[in-house]
């Protein structure tokens, strides 16, 4: 079994229903993020259009969070998520560092490293990622790359040609995949951050441990 | 295509995301780097002395090997004060991940510091020179990997395009060859001859010219081959944030080093070297600094 997710960012309406169902559901601390949903406008007034990404663990197949960390509190499990145990984290930040997705993050409580685990407790008891439920357009599908009848599969299938992974050149080989992407969507160099332009424009850094 | 030029043709403006997260890795990760840099680099230095002038380095068999053994401990505590979980170390050599460079290196440094312990020993308790020469050889070669360790973690850094191995390894080394000359002489260069000085800055101003070359080809000629290396090298160029703390590292810790030990050859005074030492010692850590702070500049998505 090999889990994977897909994002269609044609359905995506940037709702950001994801985003708080993951915050409810893994109990995810204020100032950080395990699933996040970007906006991104193109174009010059009146021409414009904004653009939603959803944003989470890449579940790489080459995980180099998994290659970094010390103690092998980033671990995989059978099904191919990219786990992590908190009791075991030293807090060294390498994964953090290592990510090329920004998609792990210190949590300011326990000053573990965290991140997306595709709610591996949920999948446990064979219910579906948080994120999956809430999305109103069934934008986010999930499941079994490894089961050619699986939706995701089918779904590969049926886009190819279309399918999108986030930094290839980065040679992670991620179980995350997205329909419809494109280079604002998915290159974080493609895009302007401009301060004042942003909801939270105004919070220029996270806190990402208590004592830094 | 430079990224300036892909932003023009986007125009794409992120309009609602986090904060970038703040800096990762802090400034006692540079301290981490800048003392090992001088741990490791006087025992090479030392091992030099005693190969190339036995009678004047003797005396500082013991010595060399205290300022080793506390610059080592400087880099394992700022090690620690940088964890989020510091009272979890143990958990590196209890469940050892033999993929990641910080196990390794963590494990390799705790040996290094045995066998600094038992030259302190051979040297300060038994007095026994004979067998502290066997056995520095092989804490020198021990140094050799300590040394490179840290180039190797930040080559796991995926995300960090700017730290690729073969320049990291190599700075890595030249740092610990200027570090470890420029304490020597800045120290211990009052009990040494002229000639001995002049070898200690030698090193000196051939591993500061060394460095500036990496530093410089990286500069120039990095954002040629990678759109993500050129957007981190922004940060050091025109008014970037980090511009000045780079070539003030850039001329204290090799330009000025290098000039004044040209000068210090026409007139043989030490005093010169030892401003150089000073201004390397300095320069060396703003130089860390710069190139660990600007990759974590870049927004990751």
């Amino acid at each position: 079994m090999q889990l994977g997710f897909l994002v269609d960012l044609h359905l995506c309406m940037g709702c950001k229903g994801c985003e708080i169902a993951c915050k409810v559901e893994n109990e995810v601390p204020l100032s950080t993020w395990r699933l996040r949903v970007k906006y991104v406008d193109v174009g010059t007034f009146p021409e414009t259009k904004r653009t939603f990404t959803p944003l989470r663990c890449n579940h790489c197949e080459n995980a180099p969070c998994e290659r970094i960390c010390p103690v092998s509190a980033l671990h995989y499990l059978e099904n191919g998520i990219v786990n992590i145990d908190k009791e075991r984290c030293i807090g060294c930040a390498g994964c953090v560092m290592a990510c090329p997705y920004g998609a792990i993050y210190i949590d300011p409580q326990t000053q573990t490293a965290d991140k997306c685990t595709y709610c591996a407790h949920r999948i446990a008891s064979s219910m579906m990622p948080a994120c999956v439920v809430a999305c109103p357009v069934q934008a986010n599908i999930f499941g079994d790359l490894d089961d050619a009848t699986s939706n995701i599969s089918k779904y590969i299938q049926t886009n190819q040609g279309n399918i999108q992974v986030r930094k290839p050149e980065k040679g992670t080989n991620p179980h995350h995949y997205y329909v419809n992407g494109g280079n604002v969507t998915l290159n974080p160099l493609a895009s302007h951050r401009v301060d004042g332009h942003s909801l939270f424009g105004k919070i220029t850094t996270l806190p990402v441990g208590g004592h830094h | 295509m430079a990224a300036h030029e892909i932003l023009a043709a986007t125009n794409a403006v992120v309009t609602l995301d986090v904060a970038i997260p703040g800096t990762v890795w802090p400034w006692l990760v540079t301290v981490n780097m800048w003392a090992k840099s001088i741990g490791t680099g006087v025992i090479f230095m030392l091992f030099l002395l005693l190969k190339k002038y036995p009678d004047q380095a003797g005396q500082l068999r013991f010595p060399v090997t205290v300022v080793s053994i506390i610059f080592i401990h400087i880099f394992l505590l700022f090690t620690l004060a940088d964890l989020h979980q510091p009272w979890r170390m143990w958990h590196i050599f209890f469940h050892p991940h033999w993929s990641s460079a910080i196990t390794v290196g963590a494990w390799m440094a705790t040996l290094f510091v045995g066998l600094l312990f038992l030259l302190a020993f051979l040297s300060f308790i038994k007095k026994d020179n004979a067998a502290f020469d066997k056995t520095l050889p092989w804490v020198v070669a021990l140094a050799v990997p300590v040394t490179l360790y840290t180039a190797a973690l930040m080559s796991q850094c995926t995300a960090r395009e700017l730290w690729q191995m073969p320049a990291e390894s190599a700075q890595m080394v030249f740092a610990a060859l200027l570090a470890g000359s420029a304490f020597m002489i800045l120290v211990f260069g009052g009990k040494l001859s002229w000639e001995a000085n002049r070898s200690l800055s030698n090193i000196l101003a051939l591993s500061a010219f060394m460095a500036f070359v990496l530093y410089m080809s990286e500069y120039v000629f990095g954002p040629m081959k990678a759109e993500e290396l050129a957007a981190v090298l922004e940060y050091i160029k025109g008014d970037g944030p980090y511009t000045v703390q780079f070539w003030l590292g850039q001329w204290m810790a090799y330009l000025l080093p290098m000039l004044l030990i040209v000068f210090s050859r026409v007139s043989k005074s030490t005093s010169i070297l030892k401003l150089a030492a000073i201004l390397a010692l300095v320069g060396l850590y703003l130089v860390k600094n710069v190139w660990l702070m600007i990759p974590q500049l870049l927004p990751m998505s």
